[in-house]
């Protein structure tokens, strides 16, 4: 089961003086269970990538197919696309809209036609994941703090029981508490077999949560791959607008002065790494 | 898939040209009298003298022609409209009846005649924004109001205001976008059904995009107040509203020609 995109081509505004192509065969796969993280600088082709994948926008070459099901119009592919993949736009709390958290979770759910009995069950889960307790059901949504509004409008994708969760910029705009709580609740859905697809412009974070990174540069898959992997390419060549983390860097200083250290991000692996070296 | 793509607003064509180059005090007061004279002619003399002025105000302001045309599009039905109203209810002479349906002559000259007024008034109005940019609009409106501002009329703010909204236009569009996204992203169906459930359809667009503008209209009040802004008294300009020769001209030109076409259509007068 997974999502798979192939020689994926998007033109805006064709045949007009606006035309661009924003995405320029991009090839990749998402699998259900494993985190993605779509890596690339602003104008990379990020967010209409993200649109693509649950039939927002229409490939103009190339394709896209959802466990087997390819995004186009006809046949209901759209509403199935868009059922299996939850899409969270940058900022989602602008998109709430109800008199009451719990009306605003069930909205997307009552739209896919998920029968009354079973709705209750269903947002109540998506706001105990999301960690919104009950004595919230019944405020507004607008008058939640940010860190709320942006859970709540999660769970209104995750009540519809999206197989895949596309998020674009999730931690933009959140404090640090915030941003760890997000991250958490990401980490937890991986855990219970969805497929994370997390578009950011933050390398550091990309190399330390996810299992694969698609690295996007101009509308063109530059790289595609393991962390690992992805962080040995970025030190033989540059990728515009992708920092390596200082940590990485760091690393790679202390190897150059001698020390048997790995190229790592995580603090921990590489201060136990320098504390065996010394011990030898 | 697209979905507020096939919007043009804010029409001006930025090209040099004679008519762009006017002031555009002139070009306000020049359209008003133009509007006034076309509803004061009544027969094909008047009318074909207002058509050539506009033709040849076409050709000297270098806007494609499509786009002149595609003024009239918004409003096409009232022209129709207003037409059919009119040969179907003017009482005269018969020329053609079938059942209770009668055309009148009085009522095909008058069908004619309304029709013509509203396309020439509405390309006429349409020449102006075409040719003159939103800015340049507001600050001669503000300049052609500001006498009033003695009798308590908030000529500058009025300006600001045209400005501002003219402004967060594509703003808007973009947000609207967005959140319509973000709502079919959630099993939202804005397009189908008819125009009762679609209006029901949009209030979870409505609701976000008034929340959206009431926040962006605060933070704009917030950033302008930071660089002190305090309204029209004592305000100086970035460019400066010159009038020429060229615009006295074209003044007097407009009011002469408005004169010519009532009274050269005068007498040749259509029963």
């Amino acid at each position: 089961m997974s999502i798979d995109v192939k020689g994926l081509v998007h033109v805006y505004h064709p045949g007009t003086p606006l035309e661009t192509k924003a995405l320029d065969g991009v090839t990749f796969r998402a699998e259900k269970g494993s985190w993605l993280a779509v890596v690339g600088h602003t104008g990379s082709g990020k967010s209409t990538l993200a649109q693509h994948l649950n039939g927002l926008l229409l490939p103009t070459e190339g394709s896209v197919t959802v466990d087997g099901i390819e995004v186009r119009r006809g046949e209901g592919s759209l509403r199935k696309v868009r059922q299996k993949v939850g899409l969270v736009f940058q900022y989602p709390e602008q998109q709430l809209f109800e008199e009451t958290v719990f009306k605003e979770v069930s909205f997307g759910p009552r739209n896919w036609g998920v029968p009354t009995d079973t709705l209750n069950e269903r947002v109540e889960e998506a706001l105990g994941l999301v960690g919104i307790g009950s004595d919230l059901f019944e405020a507004s949504p607008l008058r939640l703090s940010g860190g709320e509004k942006r859970r709540v409008a999660i769970a209104s994708v995750l009540s519809s029981g999206p197989d895949y969760l596309v998020l674009d910029e999730p931690t933009a705009g959140l404090d640090s508490p915030g941003r760890r709580q997000l991250l958490d609740l990401l980490s937890n859905l991986k855990a219970l077999g969805r497929g994370i697809i997390h578009i950011t412009h933050d390398m550091e974070l990309a190399l330390g949560l996810a299992d694969v990174i698609l690295v996007l540069d101009e509308g063109r898959s530059a790289l595609w791959g393991r962390p690992d992997i992805i962080l040995g390419e970025l030190l033989e060549r540059d990728v515009r607008g992708l920092v390596i983390p200082d940590m990485v860097r760091f690393a790679g200083r202390l190897r150059e002065l001698g020390y048997d250290v790995p190229l790592t991000w995580e603090p921990s692996v590489l201060a136990e790494a320098i504390d065996r070296s010394h011990e030898r | 898939m697209r979905f507020l793509n096939n919007m043009t607003l804010g029409q001006y064509v930025p090209v040099e040209s004679l008519v762009h180059g006017l002031d555009p005090r002139c070009k306000i007061v020049g359209v008003l009298f133009c509007l006034v004279g076309v509803f004061m002619v009544r027969g094909p003399i008047g009318f074909l003298m207002w058509g050539l002025l506009f033709l040849a105000l076409v050709s000297a302001s270098r806007v494609p022609a499509r786009l002149v045309l595609s003024t009239v599009r918004p409003v096409w039905i009232l022209v129709v409209f207003t037409a059919v109203i009119h040969l179907f209810f003017t009482s005269g002479e018969p020329l053609f009846s079938w059942g209770v349906i009668e055309i009148t002559r009085e009522g095909a000259v008058m069908a004619a005649r309304m029709g013509l007024r509203l396309v020439l008034l509405v390309m006429y109005a349409g020449l102006l924004t075409l040719t003159t940019s939103p800015t340049e609009l507001a600050d001669g409106l503000e300049n052609l109001f500001s006498p009033l501002r003695r009798f308590g009329f908030p000529a500058h703010e009025l300006a600001m205001m045209m400005t501002i909204a003219l402004r967060f236009i594509p703003t808007l569009l973009n947000e609207t976008e967005r959140i319509m996204k973000a709502q079919i992203a959630r099993g939202a169906e804005l397009e189908r059904g008819g125009p009762l459930k679609r209006l029901r359809a949009f209030i979870p667009v409505l609701v976000p995009l008034f929340v959206i503008v009431f926040q962006r209209a605060d933070d704009l009040a917030t950033a302008m107040e930071a660089r002190n802004y305090t309204g029209g008294e004592g305000r100086s300009r970035m460019y400066p509203l010159k009038w020429s020769v060229r615009d006295s001209a074209a003044l007097v030109f407009s009011v002469i020609f408005c004169f010519a076409a009532v009274l050269l259509d005068g007498r040749v007068l259509l029963p």
